[in-house]
C-alpha cells in the first residue's frame, strides 16, 4: 500500500504538466473563443528549444534557461498569432481553426526537418536524488526532480493567477473575455490583450515542454496526443477559466494513474475518458465552466 | 498537365515492357522517417553496400548472363498502412521481382498479404512475430521468431541469474512487443519463476510511472521490457527514478547505438537476447562488419545485418533459379540450406522461418558487449 502515495506523485507530475499546456488552451479560448490547435505543438516547440538551450549553452543554470525558454518560445506564440491568426480574426470560425491545424503540422514538421525524428530527451539539469524525508515519513520513493517540478509548475500557476487578477493587464484581459467588442471602445489595446494571452499561454505550454522532456522524452509529433489530453482537462475543467484548466488537468492525470495502479493499465484511456464523459453528462460546461447562452 | 501525362504515356508503356534481362530490381521497404528512423538508416546502409559489392563484380549471374541488381528503397514510416502502400508501389509500378522488408512485425504484417496475393517473394530482416510468415508461402524472413526470443531470454533469467520473480512491461498496440511478452510469461512460469506483474502502454505514450510503480510493489528480480530502442531507455529510467532495482532484459528490439545515446549510464548491466553480436568470431560477419565500419564510420546493428542477409538470399536464389521470375526465386528460396550469413546459417526447413541461434549482449559501459550464444 506504501505506493499509493508514490502513485499520487506520478500523478501530480503529469497532471501539472497537462495543466501548463491546458491553460494556454483555455486562455486563447476565454479571450478571443478560438481553439488553438497549434497549442500542442507550441508546448513541443518549447521542450526543442529547451533541448536546444541545454545542449548549446551546458553552463546555463536551470533557473536562467527555463525563463529564457519561456521567452523564446512566447516570441514564438505571439509570432504565429500576428502572421498567421490576426488577419482571420473576424473571417469564418472555420477558416481559423483550419489555420490553426496547419501551423500545428508546420511546426510538427520544422522541428522534424532541423532537428530529426528521434525521440530525445533534455539533459537532466534538476537533481536525480530521491528525496529522503518523503521515504522516511511517507514511505514513498521520490525524486528531487519530480518534486521540483510540482512545485514550480504550481508556483507558475500562482504567478498567472496574480497576474490576471491582480495587475492592469489581467483585468484587460478578463474584460476583453467579457466583451470583446466594447473593450476597445473604453480606449484598451485589443490587439495587445491579445498578443500577451498567446505569449503568457505559449511560455506556460514551453515550461511544460521543458518539464516533459526532462521527466519523459520529447520528439516532434507528441504535441498532437499530449495536446488533446490537455485539451480535454481545460473542457472538463471549464475552458474559459483558469482554476478550471488546472482542476480538470490534475483530475485527468489522476485518474490516469489511478486506473493504472489498480484496474487495468489496457484500460488507461478507456476508463479514464469514459469518466469524463460521464462528467461532462453531469456539468455540460466543466466542472469551473460558466453556463452561458448563445447570443442570436 | 493532362497533356504532360498523354506525352509520357508510350514512354511509360515502353519502360514497362523492356526485357528485364538489363537490370534486375528488387524492392525495400523500410522505416527510413518516423519514430524508428534508426533502424530504417541501417537498413538503407546495408543496402548500399550489397549493391555495390554484387554490382562491382558485373552483377548477379542469371543463366548464362551478368546482369546488374538495383535495389528501391522505400519509406514506410513505421507505419502498417504506409508499409501496405509501399509494398503496392514497390510490386505494381516498379515491378520488381522480390521484397526485402519490411522492418517491424506490425509492418510485415500489413505488407505480407499484398506480396502474397502478388506471388513476389519477400524476405523480412527483423519482423520476428510468428504470424509474419504463418500459412504464407512466398514470406520469408532472415531472423529467429519470437517464441525462440521470448524462451532464451527467460532461460537466462532463470538459469543464469538465478531469478525467481519477473515482471512484464509492454506495448500492448505493436505485435513484436505483444507476442514476445506472452511467451517470456509462460516459459518463464513453466521454467519455475513467477510472473507478478503483466503491465502493458500503448505505442507513443511517454509516462510510464503509473505501471512501473505498481511493479515495483512486487519488487521483481528481473523486469522483461520486449520494447523498442527509442522507448526502452526512458522505462528504465523512469524505473530507476521509482525505486525499481530489478535487473533489466530486453529483445532485438532493443539493438541499436541509439538505446546507449538516450540511455547513456542507466542503460549498464541490462541484457538483451540479439541476433549476432559483432564480436562473434565469423569470418563473414567480420569482413562486413570492417567494411561497414569503414563505409558508414558504425557498427553495424542486427537489423543491418539482417539486412545484408536478406538481400544477397534474394540474390543467391536468383543465381540459382537462373531465370528472372519470381517464382523460380521464391522456390529457389523455400530450397536455401546453409546459407552462411552474417548472422549464422540459414535453412530453412519447409517453412519460411530459419533454424538459427540467437546470442545474450550485455551493455557495458555503453557498450554491446557478448554475453553467451543460444542454439535451439
Amino acid at each position: 500500500m506504501d505506493t499509493i502515495i508514490q502513485q499520487l506523485f506520478n500523478a501530480a507530475q503529469l497532471g501539472a504538466v497537462y495543466a501548463l499546456i491546458a491553460l494556454g488552451y483555455s486562455m486563447v479560448y476565454g479571450i478571443i473563443r478560438l481553439i488553438n490547435f497549434a497549442h500542442g505543438d507550441i508546448f513541443m516547440l518549447g521542450g526543442f528549444i529547451g533541448l536546444l538551450l541545454t545542449t548549446r549553452f551546458g553552463w546555463m543554470p536551470f533557473f536562467l534557461l527555463l525563463p529564457l525558454a519561456m521567452l523564446l518560445t512566447a516570441l514564438v506564440g505571439v509570432t504565429i498569432e500576428r502572421v498567421a491568426y490576426r488577419r482571420l480574426r473576424n473571417a469564418q470560425r472555420m477558416s481559423v481553426v483550419i489555420t490553426t491545424l496547419g501551423v500545428g503540422i508546420f511546426l510538427e514538421n520544422f522541428v522534424r526537418l532541423t532537428v530529426g525524428p528521434e525521440t530525445r530527451q533534455i539533459p537532466a539539469r534538476l537533481p536525480s536524488a530521491k528525496v529522503v524525508w518523503l521515504q522516511q515519513h511517507l514511505g514513498a520513493f521520490v525524486t528531487w526532480d519530480k518534486l521540483l517540478i510540482i512545485l514550480i509548475s504550481l508556483a507558475l500557476m500562482a504567478i498567472l493567477w496574480l497576474v490576471v487578477n491582480r495587475t492592469l493587464i489581467g483585468t484587460a484581459m478578463r474584460a476583453v473575455a467579457d466583451n470583446k467588442d466594447a473593450v476597445p471602445l473604453m480606449g484598451v489595446n485589443l490587439n495587445l490583450v491579445i498578443a500577451v494571452t498567446f505569449a503568457i499561454g505559449s511560455a506556460l505550454a514551453a515550461a511544460g515542454g521543458i518539464f516533459y522532456g526532462q521527466a519523459y522524452s520529447i520528439d516532434p509529433y507528441m504535441g498532437i496526443d499530449l495536446g488533446w489530453k490537455a485539451f480535454i482537462a481545460a473542457v472538463i475543467g471549464g475552458i474559459g477559466s483558469i482554476e478550471g484548466a488546472v482542476l480538470g488537468s490534475f483530475l485527468l492525470a489522476g485518474v490516469e494513474v489511478i486506473t493504472v495502479a489498480y484496474l487495468s493499465s489496457n484500460l488507461k484511456n478507456g476508463i479514464a475518458f469514459g469518466l469524463l464523459i460521464l462528467l461532462l453528462l453531469v456539468w455540460p460546461w466543466g466542472i469551473m465552466g460558466k453556463p452561458t447562452l448563445k447570443k442570436v | 498537365m493532362k497533356r504532360l501525362t498523354l506525352a509520357l504515356l508510350p514512354l511509360l508503356a515502353l519502360s514497362a515492357c523492356k526485357p528485364t534481362a538489363q537490370e534486375i530490381k528488387i524492392g525495400v521497404s523500410a522505416p527510413t522517417t518516423g519514430s524508428i528512423s534508426a533502424t530504417g538508416q541501417s537498413a538503407k546502409n546495408a543496402i548500399a553496400l550489397v549493391q555495390d559489392e554484387i554490382n562491382a563484380g558485373g552483377g548477379v549471374k542469371v543463366g548464362d548472363k551478368q546482369v546488374k541488381v538495383r535495389f528501391i528503397i522505400e519509406d514506410d514510416e513505421d507505419k502498417p498502412e504506409s508499409a501496405a502502400t509501399v509494398f503496392q508501389k514497390l510490386i505494381n509500378q516498379d515491378k520488381v521481382l522480390a521484397i526485402v522488408g519490411s522492418y517491424t512485425s506490425k509492418c510485415s504484417n500489413a505488407g505480407a498479404p499484398i506480396a502474397e496475393a502478388s506471388g513476389i517473394p519477400v524476405v523480412s530482416p527483423w519482423s520476428t512475430n510468428p504470424n509474419v510468415t504463418k500459412g504464407r508461402k512466398f514470406i520469408f524472413r532472415a531472423c529467429f521468431i519470437d517464441p525462440f526470443q521470448g524462451r532464451v531470454v527467460a532461460q537466462f533469467a532463470t538459469s543464469k541469474l538465478k531469478a525467481k520473480t519477473g515482471a512484464v512491461l509492454y506495448d500492448v498496440a505493436s505485435d513484436y512487443n505483444k507476442g514476445i511478452a506472452e511467451v517470456f510469461r509462460d516459459e518463464f512460469t513453466k521454467m519455475g519463476g513467477k510472473i507478478v506483474g503483466f503491465e502493458t502502454y500503448n505505442t507513443k505514450d511517454t509516462d510510464f510511472s503509473g505501471q512501473l510503480t505498481k511493479i515495483k510493489g512486487s519488487n521483481p528480480d528481473v523486469l522483461f521490457l520486449p520494447n523498442y530502442f527509442n522507448e526502452v531507455p526512458l522505462q528504465i529510467q523512469q524505473a530507476r527514478k521509482l525505486g525499481l532495482t530489478a535487473v533489466m532484459l530486453g529483445g532485438d528490439g532493443w539493438d541499436n547505438p541509439e538505446l546507449v545515446k538516450l540511455g547513456g549510464k542507466v542503460m549498464d548491466g541490462t541484457y538483451f537476447s540479439n541476433h549476432y553480436s559483432p564480436d562473434i568470431d565469423n569470418p563473414i560477419a567480420k569482413g562486413f562488419i570492417a567494411k561497414y565500419k569503414s563505409r558508414f564510420g558504425l557498427v553495424p546493428d542486427a537489423a543491418a545485418a539482417l539486412t545484408y542477409d536478406s538481400a544477397n538470399l534474394i540474390l543467391k536464389a536468383v543465381a540459382t533459379a537462373g531465370k528472372a521470375d519470381s517464382k523460380a526465386i521464391r522456390d529457389a528460396l523455400a530450397a536455401t540450406v546453409g546459407f552462411q550469413g552474417v548472422t549464422g546459417n540459414i535453412t530453412y526447413g519447409g517453412s519460411g522461418d530459419p533454424v538459427k541461434g540467437a546470442v545474450v549482449i550485455k551493455v557495458e559501459d555503453g557498450k554491446f558487449v557478448f554475453d553467451s550464444a543460444v542454439n535451439p
